[in-house]
């Protein structure tokens, strides 16, 4: 299989603080992969470090074969990896179909007719299309994500990264997003996902990374995770969820 | 009573003539204060170490002078004679203004949560487009009050600009009361007039406020 991102020995510090200490991890084309772990292990920052949100420190990362750190445009970089984020991020001075349209039409990777028409395909398959022109601020959480993962995928990324995507939603909303995210896993989309949702990852993630302080600790499919854990730590961890 | 509403009729035109003075100077001096504002505010939100000193040394400097000394300084130290009276007070005004705008608009942007640059960023826009596009709009909003009150604030300072001769609405007054003595008449006349423009400023911004209000939609 293609490998779509390759991590050798990624390390990446905040002033004195060492946040991640030499991860290596691949993703291949059209998986899943779920980042689980205590808060602080790092897992966020992994994640950012994969569109150059943050800046790593040694080691590669190499995103459909290009070294991150020989990236000239990162804009057009960033276009092409969606990013879901815990809050959501929409944007309140716009409508739900301009927050989707923004983008490619500022940079006219698609026009104004194209742009609409792909949106309008997108908000109906997250079940949506009423909503079409009004402001997030009448959304509900899950709502709001099911158009922030529509407004990610109107750029055609060629991989989606979901930095706790559930989190900040109340559990009755929590399972129409993870539809929507189980419905991408399913037509092959790669996906890098960081969540608590263990329901989510056993059920969807073709592999667990399991970090804690910075390192990964273990790396499974998830069954192999979830039924016979290899570490002390990590069968710590998931004893929380049982 | 009946003579103070006279005295008010017969000193309205050259009080209104001051008036207009005042509000061109008040008109281009807070425009050319907003885009000065609105360039000390990227400088000062740069990550660039010594352009953000700079407008940071600017601001500090402005702000820790009088107008009153700032005036004195420029228009009859600096300026002398190379530049007409109204166009000195232009130019004062809006360096005492800028400062106090580019803090309002630094204090705008920052307020926005680093979550929409992110989310911006992530979609491929650039520094730029993040901030035309998706920051500035959304910090206007939360600026417009405090630009109002500095607007009005510094409307209310081309009062001080009498003392470098601008012919304004005070120096007017000032002009007539050394002819007729009548301080109490002329000072007041003065005030109402301030005053009447002051709330009608106010009443527009709370128009323009209203309007930008898309979170209650």
């Amino acid at each position: 299989m293609e490998k779509i991102i390759e991590c050798e020995h990624v390390s990446k510090v905040f002033g004195d603080l060492v946040v991640l200490k030499d991860i290596s991890f691949s993703v291949e084309k059209g998986e899943t992969v779920c980042l689980i772990g205590p808060s602080g292990s790092g897992k966020s920052t992994m994640l950012r470090c994969l569109n150059k949100l943050e800046e790593i420190q040694k080691g590669e990362i190499k995103v459909n074969g290009l070294d991150v750190k020989s990236v000239k445009n990162v804009n057009t970089y960033r276009s092409n990896i969606g990013m879901v984020f815990q809050h959501f991020n929409l944007f309140p001075n716009y409508t739900v179909i301009e927050n989707m349209t923004l983008a490619p039409r500022t940079l006219k990777k698609l026009s104004k007719k194209e742009a609409i028409k792909k949106a309008e395909e997108l908000l109906e398959r997250v079940g949506l299309s009423d909503k079409r022109d009004v402001y997030p601020a009448t959304l509900s959480g899950g709502q709001k994500q099911r158009v922030a993962i529509a407004r990610a995928l109107e750029m055609n990324p060629s991989i989606l990264l979901f930095d706790e995507p559930t989190s900040a939603l109340d559990p009755e909303m929590v399972g129409e997003v993870l539809d929507v995210m189980k419905s991408l896993a399913k037509e092959g989309m790669t996906m890098v996902v960081v969540t608590h949702e263990m329901g989510f990852a056993r059920d969807v993630a073709n592999r667990i990374l399991f970090m804690d302080d910075g390192y990964i600790v273990e790396e499974a499919p998830p069954l192999e995770m979830f039924q016979n854990p290899k570490t002390d730590r990590c069968k710590k961890f998931l004893s929380n969820f049982i | 009573m009946i003579e103070y509403l006279n005295l008010f009729w017969k000193y309205l035109p050259m009080l209104l003539n001051g008036l207009k003075l005042t509000l061109l100077i008040a008109l281009l001096g807070i425009s050319i204060a907003i885009i000065l504002g609105i360039f000390l505010c990227v400088l000062s939100i740069s990550k660039n170490k010594i352009l953000e000193k700079i407008a940071s040394t600017y601001i500090t400097i402005v702000r820790g002078i009088p107008l009153m000394i700032l005036a004195l300084f420029l228009y009859f130290g600096v300026i002398k004679n190379s530049m007409s009276t109204n166009s000195a007070a232009i130019i004062i005004l809006a360096i005492n203004a800028s400062a106090y705008m580019a803090e309002i608009f630094r204090a705008g942007v920052q307020a926005i949560d680093i979550g929409q640059t992110e989310a911006a960023r992530s979609l491929g826009l650039s520094y730029f487009q993040t901030m035309r596009k998706v920051i500035f709009p959304q910090a206007v909003k939360i600026m417009i009050p405090s630009l109002m009150n500095q607007s009005i604030s510094s409307l209310k300072d081309t009062a001080i600009l009498s003392a470098i001769t601008v012919n304004e609405l005070t120096l007017t007054s000032k002009v007539i009361i050394a002819r007729n003595y009548r301080a109490f008449e002329l000072y007041s006349y003065a005030a109402i007039i301030y005053l009447i423009v002051i709330i009608f400023l106010t009443y527009l911004s709370k128009r323009v406020e209203s309007k930008l209000n898309y979170t209650q939609r």
